[in-house]
């Protein structure tokens, strides 16, 4: 019931999706209608043999790459909308009439609707799945789209015919809705990776545009101006960086429609009807808003779901921990807590006024591992566990737990430590050393860390 | 030829080439983004070494160049015609062009037109209209800017080396080819200024090569044969002296320390002997200046010695002075001021300089003209039996759209 349950948000969003393309593609009903259960019959079949095939994160990396790319097309959709309206929108006239063929129709809904379908059953436990479960998802899923797909046709048939779906329309409604769809699911987000990315290339953009246009160091610079130029390495830059490119195609579309030149209609000589033509042009375009306004909401929905996800994560509170006259820490395998057991342990160490927080992780490969509760890119907010990867808190990346203990990116900072049959022991000033050079001056160590 | 010199011109001044090109871009940063973390490094080392994608890069400009020319050509055809000496291709000039089978009557149009706040021009044969000011000076400064900015890229990305030297007190000017003048003196001082809180100059004497006497600044950066003299971090030259009992002769060497800002340790490692020298500034009083001892030239030098990994001891040494306990000494004789500096060799700075300012004017001449008198024209010629009318606006369209309407209805009802 519950592996029910969560599929239910996915199958409206494709609701949602096969509705849009009923009205985006006038006069090819059936052809939307066959297209669509195929596409989410294949979509579900073919991720099922992807999680069969390969192990670990990469059919998670396939389909993420896929979403990926449909918002990048988006992107491009939405900047070539702008630039063919500057020039008087004649790329998109010829394409009109392609879009409106039968063969587009279909091929554009059988991929969405594949799509939808692997993203769907990313919300389902499937690593491993059986043959037979595999044919039983199949024809459920097939089940399924066939009532769906004509209680859809049912409602689109009584919606009014001022709700109209424009190709740039579908486009950006069909994208927000994927993107919706994926942003409950950890492995497929985009949008926290983004704002990670987005972080990282801010930072490094205006490190090199400083250095490129000669600017003096922060050493010569008055702390006030610093201030506001740090500003741009903070806290909220990536979230809002990553709003921005989240939300700017669907109000480059919105623009570009309003934008849109109204007819001439200079060669008219009655007032009242070069009046009426207007009007009539204007509502066309308001009407044509809906979708872009409606998807605007989406991409809310879906930001907000990939900032404050449903998901629950392992994080124990730290434990302080103190070190030996030599200077070693020393954390026993076995006793309160059993470091094997293959989840994250957090601990704290004090050393005057210096502190360190780390946590000890048995990963899949059978292997104890060591890492700094922060990683050498974010604000030290600390990792929490989920199923088969770490989320970073700050940027809420995913790291999956067989690359914990290497370096780099927003994986957790590794410590040296040396394994005995009885724990793990660390050298406590590499630690804190450790902790000291990673974390900026401005981290907060929080016990606890989120 | 002028087939393909056409094309040239027609691919050249498209506008869809600034934003391919730097959507390409973008979606190979994306690619890199992939493989590692140093996403925008990684990117500039790859157009540094690939001559397709500096080319790719130089698309921008060459495109800039192209618009600029073109656009001139349309404005000053436009600019004829409004002044009635042409009335050749008027559809591709304006907005919206409509014909109207009737016979002039110029004095009341042009009545009309004055009424509602037009400036009119009439000729033999055309009644022109216009009134607001044009946004094509700042169109041209932007495009003139944007070319500057990334020719200025390309240049920079393509072609900028960096030399990173130690700039010290007494000693000659290191320069990537040779040796400059003398440092005569090197001064950091509090500056009043809004931005830089400090100010950092090195006075160099003449070179035996030619160069009289220079002072450099921090910004904006100053050329110093053919590089720029770009000082990033401060130092100290020191010439250290440390003996041990088991060390069989004393050790003396000049290094450079990197201590600043105050508290930032850097180490001197005794070669061939388990020794090793971290030395530091110390951190002044909270809300006394923290350079105080390189403005002044007082320094003072925190150290520790350690062997292996164990502190023998620790203790302060000033510049000039020694320390000596159970048989170790350790002197700095000689401390001096020194800057690390890098000799840039990139001119695509001075294009990146010169667009921001472009950019900046054209955005204060963009941005009210746009905004309260953006430009609106309307052309009547005349020939026999025949109006053809054309009409643009770069703002405010709306409204002008219905003053050219009343005017073709008042066109159309006095027909004859």
């Amino acid at each position: 019931m519950a592996i029910i349950l969560k599929t239910i948000p996915h199958l409206l969003a494709w609701s949602v999706i096969v509705l849009v393309s009923f009205r985006g593609f006038t006069g090819r009903r059936s052809v939307v209608t066959l297209s669509s259960i195929s596409g989410l019959i294949i979509g579900v079949s073919g991720s099922c043999i992807l999680f069969r095939s390969f192990p670990g994160a990469i059919p998670f990396g396939i389909i993420k790459s896929i979403l990926g790319l449909s918002f990048l097309l988006l992107w491009g959709v939405s900047v070539a909308s702008g630039y063919s309206n500057a020039v008087r929108g004649e790329a998109f006239c010829r394409s009109k009439q392609f879009f409106q063929s039968s063969i587009c129709a279909g091929t554009v809904t059988g991929i969405i609707s594949m799509v939808a379908g692997a993203v769907s059953v990313c919300a389902l436990p499937v690593t491993g799945i059986s043959a037979l479960s595999m044919v039983f998802l199949a024809l459920s899923s097939a089940l399924i789209a066939y009532f769906i797909v004509y209680a859809v046709r049912f409602i689109e048939k009584r919606l009014p015919e001022s709700f109209m779906v424009s190709p740039l329309g579908m486009v950006v409604s069909v994208v927000s809705l994927l993107l919706f769809s994926s942003s409950s699911i950890l492995r497929l987000d985009l949008f926290s990776p983004l704002s990670m990315k987005v972080m990282k290339g801010i930072h490094d953009f205006v490190h090199q545009f400083m250095e490129s246009i000669l600017i003096p160091d922060h050493l010569f610079v008055r702390p006030i101006v610093w201030k506001y130029i740090g500003f741009l390495f903070g806290n909220g830059v990536g979230f809002w960086g990553a709003m921005v490119i989240w939300f700017a195609p669907v109000f480059l579309i919105i623009t570009a429609f309003l934008s849109e030149r109204l007819p001439s209609v200079a060669h008219i000589r009655q007032g009242a009807q070069r009046r009426t033509l207007l009007a009539a042009a204007v509502t066309l375009r308001r009407c044509r808003l809906v979708m872009p306004l409606l998807s605007i909401l989406i991409f809310a929905a879906a930001a907000y779901q990939s900032s404050y996800p449903s998901v629950e994560y392992w994080d124990p509170k730290p434990l302080a921990v103190t070190a030996s006259q030599a200077g070693e820490i020393f954390i026993p395998k076995k006793g309160e807590i059993n470091l094997e057991d293959g989840k994250l342990h957090k601990y704290l160490f004090k050393k005057g006024d210096k502190e360190a927080r780390f946590f000890v992780l048995k990963g899949p490969a059978g292997q104890l591992t060591v890492d700094l509760d922060a990683c050498a890119i974010c604000k030290p907010d600390g990792y929490g566990q989920t199923e088969g990867t770490v989320i970073c808190y700050y940027c809420k990346t995913l790291i999956p737990l067989e690359t914990v203990g290497k370096p780099g990116g927003c994986n957790p900072v590794p410590v040296q430590f040396t394994e005995k049959a009885d724990g793990v022991i660390i050298d406590a000033i590499t630690l804190i050393n450790s902790w000291g050079a990673t974390v900026q001056a401005t981290a907060r160590v929080k016990e606890g860390g989120k | 030829m002028k087939r393909l010199l056409q094309t040239f011109l027609i691919v050249g001044s498209s506008r869809a080439i600034a934003p391919v090109v730097i959507g390409l871009f973008f979606l190979f940063y994306i690619g890199i983004a992939f493989f590692t973390d140093e996403t925008l490094i990684a990117l500039m080392a790859f157009t540094r070494k690939s001559i397709i994608l500096a080319a790719i890069l130089s698309l921008i400009p060459l495109s800039c160049g192209v618009r600029i020319l073109q656009e001139t050509v349309v404005f000053m055809k436009r600019r004829r015609s409004l002044s009635g000496k042409s009335v050749d291709s008027l559809p591709e000039l304006f907005d919206e062009t409509v014909e109207l089978p009737v016979s002039p009557f110029m004095s009341e149009l042009e009545g009309r037109l004055i009424g509602v706040g037009y400036k009119t021009r009439r000729s033999l044969n055309t009644l022109a209209a216009w009134r607001g000011i044009s946004l094509f000076p700042a169109r041209m400064l932007f495009l003139t800017a944007t070319c500057c900015l990334f020719t200025g890229i390309l240049i920079s990305v393509t072609s900028r080396t960096s030399d990173r030297r130690m700039v010290i007190e007494g000693e000659s000017m290191p320069m990537p080819d040779g040796t400059g003048g003398t440092v005569e003196r090197i001064t950091l001082a509090n500056s009043s200024g809004s931005i830089l809180a400090k100010t950092l100059t090195m006075e160099i004497a003449p070179s035996n090569s030619g160069q009289g006497k220079k002072t450099f600044g921090l910004y904006p950066p100053a050329l110093y044969g053919g590089s720029f003299v770009y000082p990033r971090y401060l130092g100290l030259a020191v010439l250290l002296r440390f003996s041990a009992p088991d060390l069989q002769a004393g050790y003396d060497t000049h290094c450079s320390l990197n201590t600043y800002p105050p508290g930032k340790e850097d180490n001197v490692v005794i070669p061939g002997s388990p020794y090793r020298i971290v030395l530091s500034v110390p951190i002044p009083a909270a809300n006394s200046e923290r350079y105080v001892s390189y403005m002044s030239g007082k320094i003072n030098l925190l150290f520790k010695v350690l062997k292996g990994k164990e502190v023998l001891f620790s203790g302060s040494v000033p510049a000039g002075g020694e320390f000596m306990r159970d048989g170790y000494r350790l002197a700095l004789p000689d401390v001096r001021r020194l800057v690390i500096t890098d000799f840039i060799g990139d001119y695509g700075v001075l294009l990146i300089w010169a667009a921001g300012l472009i950019f900046a004017t054209a955005v204060s001449l963009w941005l009210p003209i746009r905004l309260f008198f953006p430009r609106r024209e309307m052309l009547l010629s005349f020939e026999p039996d025949l109006i053809r009318s054309c009409s643009r606006s770069e703002g405010r369209a709306r409204t002008h759209a219905g003053v050219f309407h009343e005017v073709l209805d008042l066109v159309d009802a006095r027909k004859v």
